[in-house]
């Protein structure tokens, strides 16, 4: 079985130091060539995965429910998320971030498994989107925009977990992590393994294009004139 | 400290609502954003609008019950749990 994952923030950090991009995303995850055969590990990793992984569960389930929308596939994933985090542990560093660890293991799997249909590159047509969409579009209603964010706040949830959940989902899972689950651009370069400026921008765009589907969330419900 | 663009600001809130810059930066902009009107607007409509999306797409907190049970069977079909209990004597 190939386990690598140790390797990768070294190889990010230099990939980050020569600001190359690369964004194939073909080395294999802790576990991934899984032949079935089973992988005890030592004791002691074993006690450390009972106190340290094993309680981060709600958070991953939370956040394998918001990928996936649905509570089976979520059980699903998180089930193989924990398969392969255990699989891999020992070459998990102790003293790292392990919550991005097992989200790293997460994410990859839901893109791996879930989403093999979409293999070609996503991209969003943002470019007639421009900045402060939203605000620009409060403000033309002649109202204070930053109190204009009741519009918004008035729609159903589900309006706007659907704003979201159509974008393409290198925006999604980014806007995600970073509002939702509150990680740092740091920590969504790790779990997403792509550059910062990738994340950023994946960032700024993925806001921008969800900005406008609020918008339009907006103007079905009839709660603005546009 | 030097002058900073309206236009320098609003490329930065973005950043700063995340709270990605350091502290001398943060407090650069906020100087500049609590004498400015347009762009106190513009950040606190920016961070309203981050508290809103969590808020909203936060979802179930509702673990099922059964499912940490899965995980430790799975985990314990792949030999978790089965060393010998204790220490093992010495020879």
């Amino acid at each position: 079985m190939a386990f690598v994952v140790s390797e990768y923030d070294c190889r990010h950090r230099e990939r980050e130091a020569s600001g190359r991009v690369s964004q194939h995303q073909t080395r294999p995850l802790a576990g991934e060539a899984g032949s079935g055969e089973a992988q005890r590990q030592p004791a002691d990793l074993e006690a450390r995965f009972e106190t340290e992984a094993l309680p981060l569960l709600p958070i991953l389930y939370a956040s394998a429910y918001r990928m996936t929308r649905n509570a089976a596939d979520a059980e699903d994933l998180v089930q193989e998320t924990f398969l392969r985090a255990y699989r891999g542990f020992h070459q998990f560093e102790p003293g790292t971030n392990l919550k991005a660890w097992l989200y790293r293991i997460l994410t990859n799997t839901f893109i791996n498994s879930y989403r093999k249909k979409q293999r070609e590159p996503q991209t969003i047509s943002d470019d007639e989107v421009e900045d402060w969409y939203l605000y620009s579009k409060m403000a033309e209603r002649g109202a204070e925009p930053s109190a204009e964010t009741s519009v918004i706040e008035s729609l159903p949830d589900e309006d706007v977990q659907a704003a979201l959940n159509g974008l393409p989902d290198q925006f999604r899972i980014a806007v995600m992590l970073a509002d939702v689950d509150g990680f740092s651009y740091k920590e969504i370069a790790e779990i997403t393994e792509v550059p910062i400026g990738t994340v950023m921008s994946r960032l700024h765009r993925g806001r921008k294009a969800l900005e406008k589907a609020l918008w339009d969330k907006v103007k079905e419900r009839g709660l603005v004139r546009d | 400290m030097s002058e900073i663009s309206c236009e320098d600001v609003l490329h930065e809130i973005e950043h700063l609502v995340d709270g990605e810059l350091d502290a001398d930066q943060a407090a650069h902009l906020e100087h500049h954003i609590s004498a400015c009107g347009s762009c106190f607007g513009h950040a606190d409509f920016r961070r309203k609008l981050k508290e809103i999306v969590r808020i909203k797409c936060q979802g179930t907190d509702d673990t099922p019950e059964h499912l940490l049970m899965a995980v430790r069977e799975r985990l314990h079909a792949e030999g978790m749990g089965q060393h010998p209990p204790g220490p093992q004597p010495q020879a």
